[in-house]
């Protein structure tokens, strides 16, 4: 697995991630992964021990975890790292900049040239999102 | 691999697909070509369809074509699609006698792309 | 780069930053087709990606779908979808009832340089297909019907750049529709939208009532009420709330399920509108405050009419109209009141009978260009019943239009009569189509295309769709036709007693399917009942309201 930064907001958490159901028991380390039914609400109780939330993309057009990356900024006042992880395209990395995310977890044979260039490819948006502002 | 019903009497089957690059129909024809008039497209039986559409679907990238499946017609010359979409398929839009594919000369060159 | 011409009236003028946008975004979509072509992408990865920008692989090539933001169209604009059809197209266009136009034999490889020349119109294919917030339609006569109560085409405009690239609604469930108007009478069917507004004048600053959950499909649905009075400043906080929801809850498991109007109809219009609230309640609000400061840059940036008619302009056209009675029919059937005294909307007919509902060709552009420059301000606009409407033509120039329209055999006077037939691509040319639609709008239009007839008959609407999907919104024509595929032959259905405005309704199912002709004479036959059966004034949906879809059965199975 290799690391893509898409926020350049912080350094990227290498704890591994435990799945969040399990985590819920025991709360051992900092890093949960997400899948993408569970409303984010219920990591409210424990977001001030979390450092890296991993929310999962089955496959690159289920968007549910853009609503859940914002909310966790927008609602939770979430500021920990946010990572992206599972099928995706480097199309999507303006979209997931936008809504909170700080990195994606790509594989080691990603093309890391596609998801740099969409990353500086517009100046401009045309909407704000309580994360990142137009 | 979902597969075609059996053709009945007097019928056999053809690969189609779409040109990649353009969009354009083609049937799988001689030296395994994709031409863009069904005129030469290869008859198959339903057993030789089988394998020849795993093939076909295993080289669709590097012949750049996209969506290939089979079609039955029936065994005329040249072969006629059974259904109505596949007829409008090889022959082009029933509303536009001037774009039918039958009068217009197709542009076998493109298909080497 | 192309400068507006300074007097396109109508639609938001680009400023640099969009141009550049628009740049970019081409850039981006080149990217795409050259990591399709490398094999760095698969179909699978590739199609989404490709339908975010408005490109179909149909049935004999591929369809480029370009967006007409709220149907508003320049005369420069429309020369340069002219100028498209003849080099990379048939020479000709189709205009669908989403108010966008399509192209149907586009080369994937050309894509990207069309949409170069397009951008050098300010001209676009964004978001005109794939499961994201589609392209927003809007009033054929906004800012010019006399019944307006708001010229919704400012808020449109907002609407369409919140909505463009949107990081958070790009990859929603399935596709996502919004429509505007600011007249009373309901001309956008907001209630067969995903969203649906109305907007109207309040006190303190616009006000908006907003539909959910509508649209057509597999599973018609009027929409329902959700909000009654939206403010101004709290439109796209509340769009937003709804597209989260939605995101976060719309089905993704089954794609005839995954439709706003599932998840409102599945939870109950309360639960939605309680999550709705939530949302509301949670929302950094002031991140998505439409500032009045906001609308009016927006509103600068719209030219408007000067409209100076001559005092004696309605007298002229009374003149007119005296001295040619198949002008004055035209007149009677294809025009709108103008809230100017001296001007009036003129409808354009695409529905000559017996030609392709829809369709216009390259020297039929030009020529429609040409004239809009002369006689309505270069501007064009595109209706969701597939015709064009010039929104703005002098009374005493009407004539001289309506010369010009004839001319490019454009002049049908057919306008809200039978033969204004609404059909989709149908069978010809869509990959997901069962049965052809438009041979059979055809020879409906021929054999009611007798003026005098259609006169008789006076207004019912024709709507016909090859497929379930409904692009032909055949579930709110008076009378719909619908194509099933019958053991693979082509059939069809026909539905009685749909409506699109103030009166939403569905139609109901007849019975069996037809075959072609007999739909032809089956059409005919529902028709003539009309015409002997209804009492004063009595228009179809009334009349069916009277007798009953029985008794319209009865008839048209009678021969069968
Ligand atoms: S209704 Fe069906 S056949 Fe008609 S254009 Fe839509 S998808 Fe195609």
């Amino acid at each position: 697995m290799k690391l893509f930064d898409l926020s350049g907001r912080k350094t990227l958490d290498v704890a591994s991630p435990v799945p969040f159901a399990e985590w819920k028991d025991s709360q051992q380390g900092t890093a949960i992964s997400l899948p993408q039914d569970v409303e984010v609400e219920e990591l409210h109780p424990y977001l001030g021990s979390l450092t890296l939330i991993v929310l999962e993309f089955p496959i690159f057009r289920d968007g549910r975890a853009f609503t859940q990356a914002r909310s966790l900024r927008e609602y939770e006042g979430y500021e920990g790292e946010i990572r992206a992880s599972g099928h995706l395209l480097p199309d999507q990395a303006i979209h997931l900049r936008r809504c909170g995310f700080d990195s994606v977890a790509l594989s080691e044979d990603a093309n890391v040239k596609d998801w740099e260039e969409q990353l500086g490819r517009y100046q401009f948006y045309y909407q704000n999102t309580a994360v990142s502002p137009a | 691999m979902k597969r075609l019903s059996r053709p009945g009497e007097g019928e056999i089957l053809l690969l189609t697909a779409s040109r990649l690059l353009d969009g354009r129909i083609v049937w799988l024809g001689e030296g395994d070509h994709w031409h863009e008039s069904i005129t030469g497209a290869i008859r198959f039986t339903y057993e030789d369809a089988g394998p020849a559409l795993e093939r076909a679907l295993a080289e669709a990238g590097q012949k750049e074509v996209v969506s290939v499946y089979e079609v039955v017609a029936r065994d005329t010359q040249p072969p006629e699609p059974v259904t109505t979409r596949e007829a409008i398929r090889a022959h082009g839009p029933s509303v536009h006698p001037d774009f039918s594919y039958d009068h217009a000369p197709v542009r076998e060159k493109e298909s080497a792309l | 780069m192309t400068q507006p011409a300074s007097r396109s009236v109508g639609h938001y003028q680009y400023e640099e930053r969009d141009r550049v946008f628009l740049q970019e975004r081409i850039n981006e979509f080149e990217g795409q087709v050259r990591r399709r072509l490398s094999g760095e992408l698969g179909e699978e990865e590739f199609k989404p990606l490709r339908l975010m920008n408005g490109v179909y692989l149909q049935l004999h090539a591929y369809m480029l779908r370009v967006a007409i933001p709220y149907g508003v169209l320049d005369s420069r604009q429309l020369h340069k979808l002219a100028d498209i059809a003849a080099k990379y197209d048939r020479n000709y266009g189709h205009f669908t009832t989403r108010q966008n136009i399509q192209f149907n034999w586009i080369a994937l490889k050309d894509v990207p340089t069309i949409l170069r020349e397009l951008a050098e119109v300010d001209m676009h294919a964004i978001q005109t297909s794939g499961n994201c917030i589609r392209n927003v339609t809007s009033d054929e006569f906004a800012g010019a019907a006399k019944d307006e109560l708001m010229d919704p085409r400012i808020h449109a405009e907002i609407v369409r750049q919140w909505s463009t690239l949107h990081p958070e609604f790009t990859f929603l469930p399935r596709k996502f529709k919004i429509a505007i108007s600011g007249s009373p009478e309901d001309r956008v069917a907001a209630r067969f939208h995903d969203i649906g507004l109305l907007a109207r004048p309040g006190e303190n600053g616009p006000l908006f009532r907003l539909f959910v959950g509508g649209g057509l499909g597999r599973t018609p649905v009027v929409g329902r009420e959700l909000f009654d009075s939206v403010k101004e400043e709290d439109l796209i906080a509340t769009l937003e709330a709804v597209l989260r929801v939605y995101n976060a809850f719309g089905r993704r498991d089954n794609l005839y399920k995954a439709r706003i109007k599932i998840l409102v109809q599945t939870i109950g219009l309360e639960a939605f509108r309680t999550a709705v609230e939530e949302e509301l309640g949670r929302m950094d609000c002031a991140a998505y405050r439409l500032t009045p400061e906001h609308v009016a840059q927006i509103r600068a940036r719209f030219a408007l009419p000067d409209l100076k008619a001559p005092a004696d302009a309605a007298d002229v056209l009374e003149q007119h109209k005296k001295a040619d009675p198949a002008f004055a029919r035209w007149v009677a059937s294809n025009t709108h009141p103008h809230q100017d005294e001296g001007h009036v909307c003129a409808v354009i007919s695409l529905k000559t009978p017996g030609d392709i509902p829809g369709d216009v060709t390259v020297e039929q552009m030009h020529g429609l260009a040409d004239l809009s420059e002369r006689l309505s301000f270069g501007e064009v606009r595109v209706t969701h019943l597939q015709n064009l409407v010039f929104g703005h033509v002098r009374k005493d120039q009407l004539h001289e239009l309506w010369q010009g329209l004839k001319a490019l055999g454009l002049a049908a006077p057919n306008v809200g009569l039978i033969s204004d037939i609404v059909s989709c691509p149908g069978l010809d040319y869509c990959n997901l189509a069962n049965a052809r639609s438009l041979p059979l709008a055809q020879k409906l239009g021929a054999r009611f295309g007798d003026a005098a007839l259609q006169a008789e008959i006076g207004t019912l609407s024709i709507h016909m769709s090859g497929c379930i999907n409904a692009c032909g919104h055949h579930h709110v024509g008076n009378i719909g036709l619908l194509g099933v595929d019958k053991r693979g032959a082509e059939t069809y259905q026909i539905l009685l007693g749909g409506d699109a405005g103030e009166q939403a309704a569905i139609g109901g199912i007849l019975g069996p399917s037809f075959a072609e002709d007999e739909a032809v004479d089956a059409v005919a036959r529902i028709v003539e009942f009309y015409l002997g059966q209804r009492q004063k004034g009595e228009t179809f949906s009334a009349m069916l309201k009277r007798c009953g879809l029985k008794a319209f059965k009865e008839v048209a199975y009678e021969t069968v």
